[in-house]
């Protein structure tokens, strides 16, 4: 069973990327292969490591979570909001925060269960109006002034050269690998995803599981939006806008490698990083902005015609 | 003939289905003409163009969407006549009208059919195929009707209200070919009958003019015996006891089982039998009735599949695809998820443990694989149903509830599926077991249980399981239509 073809298939994504980094090394050995360039990639993509992570959960069991990235500006502004403004001390405000992405959490999966509504839409509609709130909130403004201490343990705290923030979305990757694939709860959730009706029948309770799943979700874009005020220093009220699609890129796209053919955690990491140092390279080379659209909307689509031809071969070889 | 009701009968595979879909177009025949209004015609029919012959069929499904209005349905794919780029909701509303009312039904051509009573869909899709017959004849006469077994979820009353529609249609000279299983509708209905057994024509009926028993034994035939599998009943004292057991078509039922005990359960498409293991297992809610199972009482209007499980019940469906295995994963997560579901490895899933756990179960239940790590669908129906069998009797369990164990799977692995069955009750599971073949109930069922709408018609036991009694009882005379 533990083939080459299939050892390749689970590390191809890994040798892809270390091509891409020769490759752009190569061409930019000053700026783009250097300590304080790679080090910056590992901490600033802490976030979108971590919305990723939170997409998984409830892929795994069958739903999409598009309001996670409306989760973490909400939150992000919250956070902001609470600290700069009203100078709530961060050992309130983080609490407070995690318990708002929980909420988001409970309020999509309920309404998805009891209504039998598709989650795409549910969702969809629960993160528009959480952008509105948090425009309102801000009144459309980037709120800075956030207390350094966040600034302290998030971003200029380094562990090895590396921000800190790298090893808490390595530290959930952790978690979410774990609980995917050694609990009990991870079963649950994989046959809730891919096999709903047998899993009902088998005593699954596939409707809390799913609200589970939605909360885990919410909790974690939760904790993005925290470690996205720490990074900056700021809340952006947009910030989380540009972050859905590259988090769906990554998710699918790490489904293709390390456990192919499921959405799995180190997978995900490494799409992340290979996402973030594709776009870095090119912006190194001096491309404009444009090609974030282009390289993440691109990798989406690849990803999902890559694990569809995995499925279909093996299909043919039943 | 113009203006006649024909019935076509014949039991599971005797060729109604194959002659129907050379009328409709699907399948292409080895060899014979057709012949209607005497002109031949040229076979195969080109799929999608029997209307134009003047054939037009109402399946069982009825071909409606429900989602969609009475008058949406009506001219649903009636390309010829509807222009594809404008269409008069009021003219075609008026139309369907005139068309309610030449045939005396009450339908409203705004209403919802998903709102309608299932009698007055099946109307609605029997005079939508008159319409397209008449509506697009080449020639003028008015066209067959093919209704394909429209009534077996309907209630009696319901059955009378369509028969006399029938009729109806049958004064402004349309034919019908009424195929059926129900020998007593088809007596009550049809000017002729016609009977099929293994693909040929056995025997032809007037009616009116014929005797039930005699209609009866062409679509019988004489069966070969299989030979029993499965010993005496055991004696034992009543291990479950079902009570005022109510589902979708069920009316209430009373039931026992004893421990190593194998209860058939059967009856014609439509009869219900179907649902109790659904219904037992927490699978579908009851609409009323309780369970006792080692005097312990269940519920079964809220009864969870969780809670059966846990109460010693496992229910292994007939769609193996779908409710019995999930095929992208592996044999060991399909195997070991009721133990995951009960606790064991909450927090730390032992994979080797679990793996030679599902070798072990993979031996026993003589499942062919490479590896326990394999997807399901890489294995053969016949392994994957083992593999089912396997991932619920290895839980140990009072009653085990099966639905069509062995659809599609050849002799060998249903020979292997019928040992483990044996060996469960030999452990003292009691078995209850649809099935709608009456081969297999005859080989492995101590007593069989034959039902006819909703009710319990007929009770076998023992030596009197054969598939032939079994066939009687189904096709025999009931109280019901005496």
């Amino acid at each position: 069973m533990p083939n080459l073809a299939y050892q390749f298939e689970r590390f191809g994504l890994i040798l892809v990327w270390l091509a891409v980094i020769a490759l752009f090394g190569a061409m930019r050995p000053d700026t783009f292969l250097t300590w304080s360039n790679f080090s910056s990639i590992f901490g600033s993509e802490a976030v979108l490591v971590i919305v990723t992570l939170a997409l998984l959960i409830p892929l795994t069991a069958g739903d999409f979570d598009l309001s996670v990235a409306q989760t973490l500006t909400f939150v992000s502004m919250l956070t902001a909001i609470l600290s700069a403004r009203m100078g709530v001390p961060l050992g309130y405000i983080i609490p407070i925060v995690l318990l708002c992405g929980a909420l988001v959490g409970v309020v999509n999966g309920l309404i998805t269960i009891y209504f039998r509504v598709h989650s795409l839409i549910v969702t969809l509609g629960v993160g528009t109006f959480l952008h509105g709130i948090t425009l309102w909130m801000s009144d459309s403004q980037t709120i800075s002034g956030v207390s350094r201490a966040l600034m302290q343990y998030v971003i200029i705290q380094r562990l090895f050269g590396i921000p800190i923030s790298f090893y808490y979305a390595i530290i959930i990757a952790a978690i979410v690998w774990y609980v995917l694939s050694y609990t009990a709860f991870g079963q649950q959730l994989l046959f809730t995803g891919r096999g709903r009706e047998v899993g009902r029948l088998t005593g699954v309770a596939v409707g809390r599981v799913r609200v589970a799943a939605f909360v885990a979700s919410g909790v974690m874009g939760a904790i993005a939006g925290i470690l996205y005020t720490g990074t900056t220093g700021s809340a952006n009220p947009n910030s989380g806008t540009a972050l859905l699609l590259p988090a769906f890129a990554a998710a699918f796209l790490g489904a293709t490698c390390i456990k192919p053919g499921r959405f799995n955690a180190w997978g995900s990491v490494i799409a992340v990083y290979f996402l973030v140092t594709g776009i870095n390279g090119l912006s190194v080379l001096g491309f404009r902005t444009y090609v974030h659209d282009l390289f993440y909307g691109g990798a989406l689509v690849v990803a999902v015609m890559v694990s569809q031809l995995v499925s279909g071969r093996k299909e043919r070889a039943l | 003939m113009p203006g006649e009701i024909l019935g076509l009968l014949g039991k599971n595979g005797s060729g109604k289905s194959t002659l129907i879909k050379i009328l409709s177009g699907f399948h292409k025949p080895d060899e014979g003409t057709l012949e209607i209004d005497g002109r031949p015609v040229a076979l195969p029919i080109p799929l999608g163009r029997s209307e134009t012959f003047g054939l037009s069929f109402v399946h069982q499904n009825l071909g409606l969407l429900p989602e969609a209005t009475v008058l949406e349905n009506l001219i649903a794919g009636d390309h010829e006549r509807v222009s594809p780029w404008f269409i008069n909701w009021n003219a075609e509303a008026a139309r369907a009208r005139g068309l309610f009312e030449e045939q005396q039904l009450d339908l409203d051509p705004w209403a919802v059919v998903a709102d309608l009573s299932p009698v007055k869909r099946a109307q609605l899709a029997i005079v939508r195929a008159a319409d397209r017959v008449r509506a697009h004849r080449e020639h003028s006469s008015p066209g067959i009707l093919i209704l394909d077994e429209p009534t077996p979820f309907l209630p009696i009353e319901d059955v009378r209200e369509l028969f006399a529609m029938m009729r109806r249609l049958t004064q402004s000279g349309v034919s019908i070919v009424f195929v059926s299983h129900d020998i007593d509708e088809v007596m009550e209905i049809t000017d002729r009958a016609t009977v099929l057994r293994d693909g040929a024509v056995v025997a032809s009926f007037e009616t009116a003019a014929s005797e039930r028993s005699r209609i009866a034994e062409a679509i019988v035939g004489h069966s070969v015996t299989q030979g029993r599998v499965v010993g005496d009943s055991p004696a034992g004292d009543v291990v479950a006891r079902v009570e005022g057991l109510a589902g979708a078509i069920l009316k209430p039922l009373d039931l026992e089982v004893r421990p190593g005990e194998i209860l058939g359960l059967t009856g014609l498409i439509g009869s219900g039998y179907d649902e109790v293991p659904y219904l037992l297992s927490g699978a579908q809610a009851a609409s009323a009735g309780r369970l006792t199972l080692a005097s312990r009482t269940y519920d079964l209007t809220t009864l969870k599949p969780a809670q059966a499980i846990d109460a010693g019940i496992v229910f292994i469906p007939a769609d193996r695809q779908k409710a019995g295995l999930s095929l992208d994963l592996s044999l060991t997560e399909n195997a070991m998820l009721p133990l995951a579901v009960r606790g064991e490895g909450r927090f730390r899933l032992d994979h080797r443990q679990r793996e030679e756990t599902t070798a072990g179960l993979m031996r026993r239940f003589v499942v062919k694989a490479q590896s326990p790590r394999q997807a399901a669908a890489e294995l053969s129906g016949g392994n994957q149903q083992k593999l089912l069998l396997g991932k619920w009797l290895q839980l140990g369990p009072k009653l085990a509830l099966l639905d069509e164990p062995t659809q599609g799977i050849d002799i060998g692995a249903r020979r292997e599926i019928y040992d483990r069955l044996m060996e469960a009750c030999a452990r003292g599971a009691a078995v209850i077991c649809a099935s709608s073949e009456f081969e297999q109930l005859e080989m492995i069922a101590h007593r069989v249980l034959v039902f006819e709408r909703g009710r319990l018609k007929a009770e076998l036991v023992g030596g009197d399981v054969t598939k032939s009694s079994i066939e009687r009882a189904c096709y025999g005379e009931t109280k019901l239509h005496a």
